[in-house]
C-alpha cells in the first residue's frame, strides 16, 4: 500500500473523528464530554488545514482553520465552567441526571 | 425632487415612530402633538407628490447584487395609494387625539401606526419585488402589534396572532411568486416582470401569477382567507379604520392591478379572480345581514366592497377597481370612524344595545349616514359612481352570472347598510343610556371624511388621466366627468342596480320591527362559523399542535441520541455525494 501524505493526514481526520463520536456516544460526565468535543473539532481543523492543501487554496484552508482553534478554545474554556458550575448546583457530572431543564 | 418626496412619504413617518417610541408616557400631551405633526406632515408630502407622478424610476440605490436595486417608482398607481395611506391615515391619528385620550401606553399606539403609514407608502412605491416583500411583512407585523394593542384581553391576543398567521399564508404566497419570476427573469424589478411577461415560459408566470392572487386573497381578507378581518376588530377603532380603509387590505388589491397587465394572459387567472371576489363579496355581505356587533357589520362589509374591487380587476376594470378602493377608502374610513365615536360614547358595540342614538349624537349620525349611503351606492355619493363603473365593466368583459352575484350583492349591502344605521341611530332607545357628543378632534376627521363621501368622486378626471400617463402596461383610458355621468347614466344596467339596491332597502323596512330581535337563528350560526371555514382554521390550528407533539418525542435532550442523529445525517450526505459522482 502506497500512501501519500494528504492520504495519511485524511487517515488521521477519520480516525479523530470516529474516535470523538465514539466517545459522543458513551459519554456521561460532563468534562470528558468538553474533551471528546475538542477532539471532533480537532478533526475538522485538520480536515479544513487538508481541503486547503488539496483545493490550493492553502492560506484560506489554514486561516479558517486557525479561526476554528481561536473560536473553539473559547467554547471550551466556557463549556468547562459552566460544567464546575453544573456540579456546584447540582452535585452530579452525570448528564443523563441533568434534567432540569428538560421541557 | 421626486426623490425627496418619496424619502419624506417613508421617512416621516418612520422617524416619527423612532421619536414617539421614545416619547415618555407620562407626556400624553406631547404624544397626540407629535403623532399628529408626523402623520400630517406625510399626509401633505404625499399629496404634494402627486403632480410629480411619473412611469420613470425616481430613486435607484444598488444595494449588491442579490437584491438587485431598491428602486422605487412614483406612477399614477403608487402616489394615489401612498395619498390615501397617508391622509386617511392621518385623519385616524387626528381622531385618535379624542378617541385614545385616557388610554396608557400611547407611544406604543401612535409608534406603530405611523410605521404602519411608512410601511404602506413603502409597499407601493417600491418598484423592486423583494423590497415590496419587506414592507409587505413590516405592514403584517404591525397590524398584528396594534389589533393586539389592548394585550391584557386574550381575544385581542388572538385576534392579532390570527391576522399574523393568515397573512403570513399570503407572504409566502408574494414570496415564492418573487423568487419565480426572479429565477425566470434574473431581474426582481417590477417593470422588467411588466414588459417580459410574455417572454417568460408560462408555467413560471401561472406560478407567479397564482402566488400574487393567493397574497393577495389573504392581505385583502378574500375568500379563503376572509376569517382574520372580523376577529382583527378587537383593535381600537381609529386602527380598524386605519386597517380598512388606508393601509393593509388595500395593499392586496393593489398588488392584482399592479401586475394585472403581466398575469390577464395567464389561462384561469382571470376567472379565479373573478370568482375570488364575487364569493367574497356573497359570503360576506351573507354574514354582515346577521351581524350584531357593529364592528363586525362593518368588517364583513369591508370584505364584500374589497370582494368588489378583486371583481373588478378580474373582469379586466382596473381604474374602476382603483376608483372604488379611493372611494371605498373615504366612506368606509368615515364609516369606522363614526362607529368609533359611537362606541366611545355609548360603552358598547353590541347594536342590539343601541337605538335612537342620533337625537344625542346628530353630528355623528348625520356623517355616518353620509358614510353610509355612499356604501348602498346611492346616487351622487361616490360609491355609487364607482360601483357602477365596477358593474358596466363586469357587463362589458365578464361573465353574466357573476355580474347577477355582484348586483344582487349591491342589494344585500342596501338592506346590512340600512339595518345597521337603523339598529345605531334610528328606532326606539333599547337601553336608556346618555350617550354624548364627539369631541373636537374626531368632529375634524369625520368632517372632512364626509365631504369627501360627497365629493370625491369629482375627481375622476385627474385620477383616470393619472393613472393613463403614467402606467404604460395597463391601457388606461381617461374619463371626464361629462363621459362617465353619460356612461353610468345612460346604462340600463345602473338603473337594474339601483332597483336591487332599493329593493333591499324596502325587505329591510318590512322587516325592521325584527331587526333587533335577540333569538338566534341559523344565519347567526353560520356567520359565526364563516360558512365553515372557522371549522377549518380550527382544524388546522389542531393538526399543527399534534404534529408539534408528534414531532417533540425527537427531541429527547439526550446527547447520545443527538449524535447518533448527527452521525446518520452525514451517512445520508455521503451516500448521496458518493452516488452523484458516479
Amino acid at each position: 500500500m502506497n500512501l501519500s501524505p494528504l492520504d495519511i493526514v485524511l487517515l488521521g481526520t477519520v480516525l479523530l473523528l470516529a474516535v470523538g463520536f465514539y466517545g459522543l456516544l458513551i459519554t456521561r460526565n460532563l468534562i470528558k464530554l468538553v474533551l471528546v468535543l475538542q477532539i471532533l473539532v480537532k478533526a475538522a481543523v485538520m480536515a479544513l488545514a487538508l481541503a486547503g492543501k488539496s483545493s490550493g487554496n492553502l492560506g484560506l484552508g489554514q486561516s479558517l482553520a486557525a479561526t476554528v482553534i481561536v473560536a473553539d478554545t473559547v467554547v471550551a474554556v466556557v463549556a468547562l465552567a459552566l460544567a464546575v458550575q453544573v456540579r456546584k448546583h447540582a452535585g452530579t457530572l452525570d448528564v443523563t441526571k441533568l434534567s432540569s431543564l428538560r421541557g | 425632487m421626486t426623490g425627496i418626496l418619496i424619502g419624506l412619504v417613508i421617512g416621516l413617518p418612520w422617524l416619527g415612530a423612532l421619536v414617539l417610541w421614545r416619547v415618555s408616557d407620562e407626556r400624553p400631551r406631547l404624544q397626540h402633538a407629535l403623532a399628529v405633526a408626523f402623520s400630517s406632515a406625510a399626509g401633505f408630502a404625499s399629496l404634494a407628490l402627486i403632480p410629480f407622478a411619473s412611469a420613470e424610476t425616481a430613486v435607484r440605490i444598488d444595494v449588491g447584487r442579490y437584491f438587485g436595486e431598491l428602486t422605487f417608482v412614483a406612477d399614477g398607481l403608487a402616489v394615489s395609494l401612498t395619498a390615501i395611506a397617508c391622509v386617511i391615515g392621518a385623519l385616524a391619528v387626528i381622531f385618535s387625539m379624542d378617541y385614545m385620550r385616557a388610554e396608557a401606553q400611547l407611544s406604543r399606539y401612535y409608534a406603530f401606526i405611523l410605521l404602519f403609514i411608512g410601511a404602506m407608502a413603502g409597499l407601493v412605491l417600491s418598484g423592486n419585488l423583494l423590497f415590496m416583500f419587506f414592507f409587505w411583512e413590516i405592514t403584517a407585523l404591525c397590524s398584528y402589534a396594534l389589533i393586539s394593542f389592548y394585550n391584557d384581553d386574550p381575544k385581542a391576543v388572538a385576534g392579532g396572532v390570527k391576522a399574523l398567521l393568515i397573512t403570513q399564508v399570503g407572504g409566502i404566497g408574494l414570496l415564492a411568486g418573487a423568487l419565480t419570476a426572479y429565477s425566470a427573469l434574473g431581474s426582481y424589478q417590477v417593470s422588467d416582470l411588466l414588459a417580459k411577461a410574455e417572454t417568460l415560459p408560462s408555467n413560471f408566470l401561472a406560478l407567479t401569477a397564482f402566488g400574487f392572487l393567493i397574497a393577495a386573497a389573504a392581505k385583502s381578507a378574500q375568500f379563503p382567507f376572509h376569517t382574520w378581518l372580523p376577529d382583527a376588530m378587537e383593535a381600537p377603532t381609529p386602527v380598524s379604520a386605519l386597517i380598512h380603509a388606508a393601509t393593509m387590505v388595500n395593499a392586496g388589491v393593489y398588488l392584482l392591478a399592479r401586475f394585472y397587465p403581466a398575469f390577464a394572459q395567464v389561462p384561469g387567472w382571470t376567472l379565479a379572480v373573478t370568482l375570488v371576489g364575487l364569493v367574497s363579496a356573497l359570503i360576506a355581505a351573507f354574514m354582515a345581514l346577521a351581524a350584531t356587533d357593529l364592528k363586525r357589520a362593518l368588517a364583513y362589509s369591508t370584505v364584500s366592497q374589497l370582494g368588489y374591487m378583486v371583481y373588478a380587476i378580474g373582469v379586466g376594470g382596473v381604474l374602476a377597481s382603483q376608483f372604488h378602493l379611493l372611494s371605498h377608502a373615504v366612506f368606509k374610513a368615515l364609516l369606522f370612524l363614526a362607529a368609533g365615536a359611537v362606541i366611545h360614547a355609548s360603552g358598547t358595540r353590541d347594536m342590539r344595545r343601541m337605538g335612537a342614538l342620533g337625537k344625542q349624537m346628530p353630528f355623528v349620525r348625520n356623517v355616518f349616514v353620509f358614510g353610509a349611503l355612499a356604501l348602498m351606492g346611492i346616487p351622487i355619493l361616490n360609491g355609487f359612481w364607482s360601483k357602477e363603473m365596477i358593474l358596466e365593466a363586469g357587463l362589458s368583459h365578464g361573465p353574466i352570472w357573476a355580474l347577477v352575484g355582484m348586483v344582487m350583492v349591491a342589494g344585500m349591502t342596501a338592506f346590512y347598510t340600512l339595518r345597521m344605521t337603523w339598529l345605531v341611530f334610528f328606532g326606539e332607545a333599547r337601553e336608556s343610556r346618555h350617550a354624548h357628543e364627539a369631541g373636537r378632534a374626531m368632529k375634524v376627521s369625520l368632517g372632512l371624511l364626509g365631504l369627501g363621501a360627497w365629493t370625491t368622486w369629482l375627481l375622476i378626471e385627474p385620477f383616470s388621466a393619472l393613472l393613463q400617463h403614467t402606467l404604460p402596461f395597463h391601457g388606461i383610458s381617461s374619463l371626464n366627468l361629462s363621459e362617465l355621468s353619460h356612461e353610468i347614466f345612460a346604462a340600463p344596467l345602473t338603473y337594474a342596480a339601483l332597483i336591487v339596491i332599493a329593493l333591499g332597502l324596502g325587505i329591510f323596512w318590512m322587516v325592521r320591527k325584527q331587526a333587533a330581535g335577540r333569538r338566534e337563528s341559523w344565519m347567526d350560526v353560520l356567520s359565526r362559523e364563516s360558512f365553515g371555514f372557522e371549522w377549518l382554521n380550527r382544524r388546522v390550528a389542531s393538526w399543527t399542535v399534534g404534529l408539534g407533539s408528534v414531532l417533540q418525542r425527537t427531541q429527547t435532550g439526550v446527547l447520545s441520541w443527538n449524535a447518533v442523529g448527527i452521525l446518520g445525517a452525514l451517512l445520508i450526505v455521503l451516500v448521496f455525494l458518493v452516488w452523484s459522482v458516479k
